[in-house]
Protein backbone atom coordinates (compact mmCIF):
# COMPACT_ATOMS: atom_id res chain seq x y z
CA UNK A 1 0.00 0.00 0.00
CA UNK A 2 2.74 2.42 0.95
CA UNK A 3 6.14 3.06 -0.64
CA UNK A 4 4.93 2.65 -4.18
CA UNK A 5 6.39 5.00 -6.71
CA UNK A 6 3.06 6.76 -7.11
CA UNK A 7 2.80 7.54 -3.42
CA UNK A 8 6.39 8.69 -3.12
CA UNK A 9 6.21 11.04 -6.06
CA UNK A 10 3.81 13.40 -4.31
CA UNK A 11 1.23 12.96 -7.03
CA UNK A 12 -2.33 11.97 -6.18
CA UNK A 13 -2.61 8.20 -6.16
CA UNK A 14 -5.94 8.14 -8.01
CA UNK A 15 -4.35 9.70 -11.08
CA UNK A 16 -1.77 6.96 -11.43
CA UNK A 17 1.64 7.65 -12.89
CA UNK A 18 1.99 10.07 -15.79
CA UNK A 19 3.31 8.33 -18.86
CA UNK A 20 3.38 8.69 -22.59
CA UNK A 21 2.19 5.81 -24.71
CA UNK A 22 4.96 4.98 -27.17
CA UNK A 23 3.39 3.36 -30.23
CA UNK A 24 6.44 1.34 -31.25
CA UNK A 25 7.28 -0.06 -27.81
CA UNK A 26 7.12 -3.75 -28.66
CA UNK A 27 8.96 -3.34 -31.93
CA UNK A 28 11.73 -1.44 -30.19
CA UNK A 29 12.09 -4.10 -27.52
CA UNK A 30 12.39 -6.88 -30.08
CA UNK A 31 14.77 -5.15 -32.46
CA UNK A 32 16.70 -3.21 -29.81
CA UNK A 33 15.95 0.08 -31.54
CA UNK A 34 16.32 3.17 -29.32
CA UNK A 35 13.18 5.26 -28.97
CA UNK A 36 13.85 8.91 -29.68
CA UNK A 37 11.66 11.03 -27.43
CA UNK A 38 11.24 14.47 -25.93
CA UNK A 39 8.89 13.24 -23.20
CA UNK A 40 11.20 13.81 -20.26
CA UNK A 41 8.30 13.79 -17.80
CA UNK A 42 7.23 10.28 -18.75
CA UNK A 43 7.40 7.88 -15.81
CA UNK A 44 9.41 4.73 -16.44
CA UNK A 45 6.98 1.83 -16.32
CA UNK A 46 7.91 -1.79 -15.56
CA UNK A 47 7.39 -2.76 -19.21
CA UNK A 48 10.08 -0.28 -20.31
CA UNK A 49 12.80 -2.40 -18.70
CA UNK A 50 15.43 -3.40 -21.25
CA UNK A 51 14.51 -0.63 -23.67
CA UNK A 52 16.91 1.95 -24.95
CA UNK A 53 15.79 5.56 -25.13
CA UNK A 54 17.24 8.66 -26.67
CA UNK A 55 16.02 11.37 -24.29
CA UNK A 56 16.10 14.98 -25.37
CA UNK A 57 17.93 17.38 -23.06
CA UNK A 58 17.06 20.56 -24.93
CA UNK A 59 20.01 20.27 -27.29
CA UNK A 60 20.56 16.69 -28.30
CA UNK A 61 19.36 13.19 -27.51
CA UNK A 62 21.26 11.29 -24.80
CA UNK A 63 21.15 7.49 -24.69
CA UNK A 64 19.45 5.96 -21.63
CA UNK A 65 19.30 2.21 -21.05
CA UNK A 66 16.41 1.27 -18.75
CA UNK A 67 17.15 -1.17 -15.93
CA UNK A 68 14.88 -2.57 -13.26
CA UNK A 69 16.05 -0.04 -10.66
CA UNK A 70 14.91 2.92 -12.75
CA UNK A 71 11.21 1.99 -12.59
CA UNK A 72 9.19 4.80 -11.06
CA UNK A 73 11.63 7.55 -12.00
CA UNK A 74 11.20 9.93 -14.90
CA UNK A 75 13.03 9.72 -18.20
CA UNK A 76 14.36 13.25 -17.78
CA UNK A 77 16.24 12.37 -14.59
CA UNK A 78 18.73 10.41 -16.66
CA UNK A 79 19.37 13.04 -19.31
CA UNK A 80 21.29 15.98 -17.91
CA UNK A 81 20.33 19.43 -19.17
CA UNK A 82 23.45 21.15 -17.82
CA UNK A 83 26.86 21.49 -19.39
CA UNK A 84 29.90 20.89 -17.17
CA UNK A 85 31.91 24.05 -16.64
CA UNK A 86 35.34 23.90 -18.21
CA UNK A 87 37.74 26.79 -17.87
CA UNK A 88 39.16 28.32 -21.03
CA UNK A 89 42.08 30.77 -20.76
CA UNK A 90 41.43 32.61 -24.01
CA UNK A 91 38.28 33.49 -25.79
CA UNK A 92 38.50 32.09 -29.26
CA UNK A 93 36.67 34.42 -31.54
CA UNK B 1 20.15 10.39 34.48
CA UNK B 2 17.98 8.46 32.10
CA UNK B 3 19.47 6.65 29.14
CA UNK B 4 17.09 5.31 26.52
CA UNK B 5 18.65 3.36 23.65
CA UNK B 6 22.02 4.92 24.43
CA UNK B 7 20.73 8.49 24.29
CA UNK B 8 21.02 10.64 27.39
CA UNK B 9 17.79 12.48 28.10
CA UNK B 10 18.09 15.60 30.31
CA UNK B 11 16.37 15.16 33.65
CA UNK B 12 14.72 18.53 33.87
CA UNK B 13 13.10 18.54 30.45
CA UNK B 14 9.55 17.63 29.62
CA UNK B 15 9.30 14.20 28.08
CA UNK B 16 7.72 15.57 24.91
CA UNK B 17 10.76 17.81 24.36
CA UNK B 18 13.39 15.38 25.61
CA UNK B 19 12.25 12.77 23.07
CA UNK B 20 13.33 15.10 20.26
CA UNK B 21 16.94 14.23 21.16
CA UNK B 22 16.41 11.14 19.04
CA UNK B 23 17.25 11.52 15.36
CA UNK B 24 13.94 11.27 13.54
CA UNK B 25 11.61 12.40 16.31
CA UNK B 26 10.24 15.93 16.17
CA UNK B 27 7.73 17.65 18.37
CA UNK B 28 4.69 16.09 16.75
CA UNK B 29 5.99 12.54 16.88
CA UNK B 30 7.20 13.05 20.44
CA UNK B 31 3.72 14.12 21.50
CA UNK B 32 2.19 11.09 19.77
CA UNK B 33 4.65 8.75 21.47
CA UNK B 34 3.82 10.29 24.86
CA UNK B 35 0.16 9.63 24.18
CA UNK B 36 0.95 6.05 23.15
CA UNK B 37 2.76 5.17 26.35
CA UNK B 38 0.17 7.18 28.29
CA UNK B 39 2.30 9.96 29.72
CA UNK B 40 0.68 13.27 30.56
CA UNK B 41 1.64 16.51 28.82
CA UNK B 42 3.74 18.06 31.56
CA UNK B 43 5.55 14.93 32.65
CA UNK B 44 9.28 15.50 33.09
CA UNK B 45 12.02 12.97 32.62
CA UNK B 46 12.86 12.84 36.30
CA UNK B 47 9.25 12.03 37.16
CA UNK B 48 9.17 8.90 35.02
CA UNK B 49 8.68 5.63 36.88
CA UNK B 50 10.90 2.67 35.90
CA UNK B 51 7.88 1.01 34.32
CA UNK B 52 7.28 4.04 32.12
CA UNK B 53 10.95 4.16 31.10
CA UNK B 54 10.71 0.50 30.16
CA UNK B 55 7.56 1.16 28.16
CA UNK B 56 9.25 4.02 26.29
CA UNK B 57 12.33 1.92 25.59
CA UNK B 58 10.24 -1.00 24.40
CA UNK B 59 8.28 1.22 22.05
CA UNK B 60 11.29 3.06 20.62
CA UNK B 61 13.36 -0.07 20.09
CA UNK B 62 10.75 -1.59 17.79
CA UNK B 63 7.83 0.66 16.92
CA UNK B 64 6.51 -1.75 14.32
CA UNK B 65 6.02 -4.63 16.75
CA UNK B 66 4.93 -2.62 19.77
CA UNK B 67 1.66 -3.68 21.30
CA UNK B 68 -1.19 -1.42 20.19
CA UNK B 69 -3.14 0.69 22.63
CA UNK B 70 -6.07 -1.07 24.24
CA UNK B 71 -9.24 -0.11 22.42
CA UNK B 72 -11.44 1.69 24.93
CA UNK B 73 -14.73 2.53 23.23
CA UNK B 74 -16.65 5.64 24.21
CA UNK B 75 -20.12 5.42 25.68
CA UNK B 76 -22.93 5.15 23.19
CA UNK B 77 -25.22 8.09 22.56
CA UNK B 78 -28.12 6.54 24.48
CA UNK B 79 -26.01 5.71 27.52
CA UNK B 80 -27.68 6.75 30.77
CA UNK B 81 -25.24 7.12 33.67
CA UNK B 82 -26.28 5.56 36.97
CA UNK B 83 -27.66 7.94 39.54
CA UNK B 84 -25.19 9.18 42.14
CA UNK B 85 -27.28 7.65 44.89
CA UNK B 86 -26.85 4.15 43.41
CA UNK B 87 -24.14 1.95 44.96
CA UNK B 88 -20.97 1.67 42.87
CA UNK B 89 -20.82 -1.74 41.18
CA UNK B 90 -17.98 -3.69 42.72
CA UNK B 91 -17.06 -5.93 39.82
CA UNK B 92 -15.41 -4.39 36.75
CA UNK B 93 -17.40 -4.36 33.58
CA UNK B 94 -17.61 -7.85 32.17
CA UNK B 95 -17.22 -6.40 28.65
CA UNK B 96 -13.61 -5.43 29.34
CA UNK B 97 -12.39 -9.00 29.80
CA UNK B 98 -14.52 -10.32 26.94
CA UNK B 99 -13.03 -7.75 24.56
CA UNK B 100 -9.46 -8.59 25.54
CA UNK B 101 -8.92 -10.58 22.35
CA UNK B 102 -10.50 -7.87 20.22
CA UNK B 103 -8.39 -5.13 21.77
CA UNK B 104 -5.28 -6.60 20.13
CA UNK B 105 -6.62 -5.82 16.67
CA UNK B 106 -4.92 -3.00 14.85
CA UNK B 107 -6.36 0.45 14.79
CA UNK B 108 -6.43 2.01 11.34
CA UNK B 109 -4.10 4.85 10.52
CA UNK B 110 -1.50 4.05 13.13
CA UNK B 111 1.39 6.17 11.84
CA UNK B 112 3.67 5.44 14.75
CA UNK B 113 4.11 1.89 13.47
CA UNK B 114 6.17 3.03 10.51
CA UNK B 115 8.53 5.50 12.17
CA UNK B 116 12.25 4.89 11.98
CA UNK B 117 14.69 6.52 14.38
CA UNK B 118 18.40 6.85 14.85
CA UNK B 119 20.81 4.65 12.91
CA UNK B 120 18.02 2.90 11.05
CA UNK B 121 16.74 6.18 9.61
CA UNK B 122 20.25 7.30 8.64
CA UNK B 123 20.83 4.00 6.89
CA UNK B 124 17.59 4.39 4.95
CA UNK B 125 18.58 7.88 3.85
CA UNK B 126 22.02 6.72 2.72
CA UNK B 127 20.46 3.85 0.83
CA UNK B 128 18.14 6.26 -0.96
CA UNK B 129 21.01 8.50 -2.02
CA UNK B 130 23.16 5.54 -3.07
CA UNK B 131 20.24 4.23 -5.13
CA UNK B 132 19.92 7.54 -6.95
CA UNK B 133 23.67 7.56 -7.60
CA UNK B 134 23.80 3.98 -8.81
CA UNK B 135 21.07 4.38 -11.41
CA UNK B 136 22.70 7.58 -12.62
CA UNK B 137 20.12 10.27 -11.96
CA UNK B 138 20.92 13.97 -11.88
CA UNK B 139 20.10 14.11 -8.17
CA UNK B 140 22.55 11.32 -7.42
CA UNK B 141 25.30 13.01 -9.43
CA UNK B 142 24.79 16.29 -7.57
CA UNK B 143 25.08 14.46 -4.26
CA UNK B 144 28.35 12.92 -5.43
CA UNK B 145 29.68 16.34 -6.39
CA UNK B 146 28.54 17.89 -3.10
CA UNK B 147 26.43 20.51 -4.82
CA UNK B 148 22.82 21.63 -4.35
CA UNK B 149 20.36 19.19 -5.84
CA UNK B 150 17.39 21.34 -6.83
CA UNK B 151 18.88 23.92 -9.14
CA UNK B 152 20.10 26.45 -6.58
CA UNK B 153 23.04 28.71 -7.41
CA UNK B 154 26.58 27.53 -6.72
CA UNK B 155 28.70 30.57 -7.53
CA UNK B 156 27.97 31.78 -4.02
CA UNK B 157 26.15 30.24 -1.06
CA UNK B 158 25.47 26.49 -1.29
CA UNK B 159 27.51 26.01 1.88
CA UNK B 160 24.96 23.64 3.40
CA UNK B 161 25.08 21.44 0.35
CA UNK B 162 28.89 21.38 0.37
CA UNK B 163 28.76 20.38 4.01
CA UNK B 164 26.04 17.74 3.80
CA UNK B 165 25.63 16.38 0.29
CA UNK B 166 27.71 13.23 0.08
CA UNK B 167 27.17 9.72 -1.11
CA UNK B 168 27.66 8.54 2.47
CA UNK B 169 25.75 11.30 4.14
CA UNK B 170 26.31 11.47 7.87
CA UNK B 171 23.66 14.01 8.94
Amino acid sequence: MFATAVVQSGRSAWKGPFFVAFPNLRLALENNIPIKTQARSCTILPNFVGLRFLVHNGRDYLPVYITQDMVGHKLGEFSSTRKRFSYRATKTR
Amino acid sequence: MVHILGTLLPEKQLVKFALTHFYGIGHHTAARICARVQLHETCKIRELTPAQVTALTAFLSSPSTASPLPHLPLATLDYVPPRPSDPIPAAPRPMASADASQSVKELPGDRLKNIKIGAELRREMRDNIAHLRNIGTWVGKRHAQGFPVRGQRTQSNASTARKLNKILRYA
